[in-house]
């Protein structure tokens, strides 16, 4: 119940500020532009498929037409995905420090409503918000892939699930900076380098940074961290997999999960030695 | 059982890159306050007044000592919902209205939505803001946001109240409504804990007060045992003194001032008033009364603060 009011309360917060207006108008915007930009043509060659007025394809049979879209729409949520994210803990990262404020968080934490409730409500809250927002995105351009293509393609919109839970493990950085830092500059700083650069290197760590020395200490450190941090670009590979119809890797997930699990205990840990 | 009581808590404030910046704010702070009492903690800046209840609200980790509120031992999160609380600085969300506010924080207290909402519009009436209700707290002023605190803090029915400068910003006459407001709680049989620097205000509505001081506890007990002094008297008498009474008391008795029907004096000890009344009787004066004069509380406070630091 007390979390519930929470999570509420955060749908509340962010739905006061302009930037999750901006990302929501931003959304419609692609959203219509699909909409406008994409199209079928039925020739008796085939299907031609076109983006902006341009074809994107040779006439295909129509039985074909559906792997086509798979592949377009594989592309775009690759394409959307870093600017979702990005923006998403841009216009969601003050929850956690807002709430941890001089005369704020007392008003919090004088309730009956343990320090790591008050983390997890914000955290959540945060996730809720996302989750309206790529549904309502997802949603909107996938709707006008059917309309257009009439191509309905469920795992397209089934993937704003695996998207939002790929924001809350992006979040659980946000939330460990937030709760340390008390800012909210630093966790979007941080989140924005780990999920452009530190995710990345890591994932590709035996083709780029173990290049750089043999020593097992430096690399035990680089395996170390990425099985400790959530693997973003594993479950990426997965996303597109979803999209596409393939049997999806679904390991990346659950390490992801422990991952963003571990560091909400730790985050709960440091929070609850402060002194406020 | 008391409603709150601490036994040596001690809280130092660690600052781990400059060991001269570690603060010691409480320092083997033991109290007791009864149910139903209002009770006033009084010291200067710095002395530790808001470290102690950050502690008892779980807000700040002691580093010694133990408390308990209504008899569950700290930290407890349960016992919370029996609590209510005034912050120092506190900011509610500036986007919300006060009514807002009001169903908020009254979720988080554990109540239901239908009872919060059935106790806003009598809270908020009680502190004169029902007519702001529906405005934004973002362009509430100071005391109306102090107004907004105050009920806030009751949204819950609680049975322990702790008030961090309740009256900061307040105009005097809602000071005079808050404590009126404050006086009411006390007859419903609440306990409230106040920390405040107006100390005539502390005096007119407290039945015991303790002063701190870098820490320390100085001295606890009802405002009367803190305001009477040791050395002041003053004793009432009929008739008129005789014409050389003042040139024979000045002879022997320190400093005295004679207004109408008093003598006010400062004695050194027992054996000095006891010589004046002699003296009163020799004349054959009657005398009315004796009595052991009062300061304010905010001189003894003075004196008493003054005179640590000497120390
Ligand atoms: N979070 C904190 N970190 C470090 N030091 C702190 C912290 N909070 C308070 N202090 C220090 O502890 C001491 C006591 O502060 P506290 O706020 O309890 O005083 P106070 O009696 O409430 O003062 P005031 O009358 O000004 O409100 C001060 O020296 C202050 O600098
Ligand atoms: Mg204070």
């Amino acid at each position: 119940m007390k979390l519930l009011t929470l999570i509420l309360a955060t749908f509340r917060e962010l739905f006061s500020k302009a930037t999750l207006y901006v990302l929501l108008g931003i959304s419609t915007l692609i959203m219509l532009g699909t909409l406008a930009s994409v199209s079928a043509e039925h020739t008796d060659e085939g299907v031609i498929l076109k983006a902006f007025g341009n074809p994107v394809s040779p006439p295909t049979p129509v039985e074909e037409v559906e792997t086509l879209v798979f592949g377009m729409q594989t592309g775009l949520a690759k394409g959307l995905f870093f600017g979702i994210m990005l923006f998403g803990v841009f216009a969601t990262a003050s929850v956690i420090p807002d709430s941890l404020e001089k005369g704020t968080v007392d008003l919090y934490l004088s309730k009956p409503l343990a320090r790591w409730e008050l983390l997890l409500g914000k955290y959540l809250g945060a996730v809720a918000v996302m989750l309206a927002v790529i549904l309502y995105f997802i949603g909107g351009i996938w709707l006008g892939f059917g309309i257009r293509t009439d191509v309905w393609n469920i795992q397209f919109l089934l993937s704003s699930f695996t998207m939002t839970f790929m924001f809350a493990c992006i979040f659980s950085i946000v939330l460990i900076l937030g709760v340390v830092f008390r800012n909210a500059a630093i966790p979007i700083i941080g989140s924005f380098l780990y999920l452009m650069f530190i995710d990345n290197l890591l994932d590709s760590r035996e083709e780029i940074l173990f290049l750089f020395s043999e020593s097992k200490i430096y690399r035990g450190i680089l395996d170390g961290l990425y099985y400790i941090l959530p693997q973003i670009a594993g479950m990426q590979r997965s996303l597109a997999e979803q999209i596409l119809h393939k049997s999806m890797e679904w390991k990346p997930f659950v390490q992801a999960l422990l991952s963003s699990s571990a560091i909400f205990i730790f985050s709960a840990w440091i929070m609850r030695r402060k002194d406020f | 059982m008391s409603a709150i009581s601490s036994e040596s808590l001690t809280k130092v404030y660690s600052d781990f890159v400059n060991k001269k910046l570690s603060v010691t704010a409480l320092n083997d702070f033991t109290i007791n306050v009864e149910q139903g009492q209002i009770f006033g903690l009084l010291g200067p800046n710095g002395a530790g007044k808001t470290t102690f209840i950050k502690i008892l609200l779980g807000l700040v980790n002691p580093t010694g000592g133990r408390a308990s509120i209504l008899g569950t031992l700290l930290p407890d999160v349960k016992v919370r919902e029996r609590i209510g609380y005034l912050p120092e600085n506190h900011r509610y969300p500036g986007y919300l209205t006060g009514e807002q506010v009001m169903l908020l924080f009254g979720g988080l207290s554990g109540m239901n939505h239908a009872e919060t909402k059935s106790r806003t519009p009598s809270l908020l009436k009680l502190v004169g803001m029902e007519q702001w209700a529906k405005m934004k707290v973002k362009k509430y002023s100071k005391g109306m946001m102090q107004r907004l605190g105050l009920a806030q803090s009751l949204i819950n029915n609680p049975d322990v109240l702790f008030l961090d400068e309740p009256t900061d910003g307040v105009d005097p006459v809602g000071r005079k409504e808050i404590r009126d407001i404050l006086k009411r709680l006390k007859s419903e049989g609440k306990t409230i804990f106040l920390n405040s620097h107006i100390l005539s205000e502390v005096e007119l509505i407290s039945d015991r007060v303790a002063i701190l001081d870098k820490g320390k506890l100085l001295k606890v007990g009802t405002v009367d045992e803190l305001t009477v002094t040791d050395t002041n008297y003053e004793i009432g008498f009929t008739g008129s003194l005789p014409e050389n009474f003042h040139h024979e008391a000045a002879a022997t008795v320190m400093k005295f001032r004679v207004d109408k029907q008093i003598i006010s004096a400062e004695l050194k000890d027992a054996s000095e008033l006891n010589h004046l009344i002699d003296m009163l009787r020799r004349h054959g004066i009657d005398i009315t009364h004796i009595a052991k004069k009062r300061t304010s509380l905010e001189d003894s406070f003075i004196n008493l603060i003054k005179r640590e630091v000497a120390s």
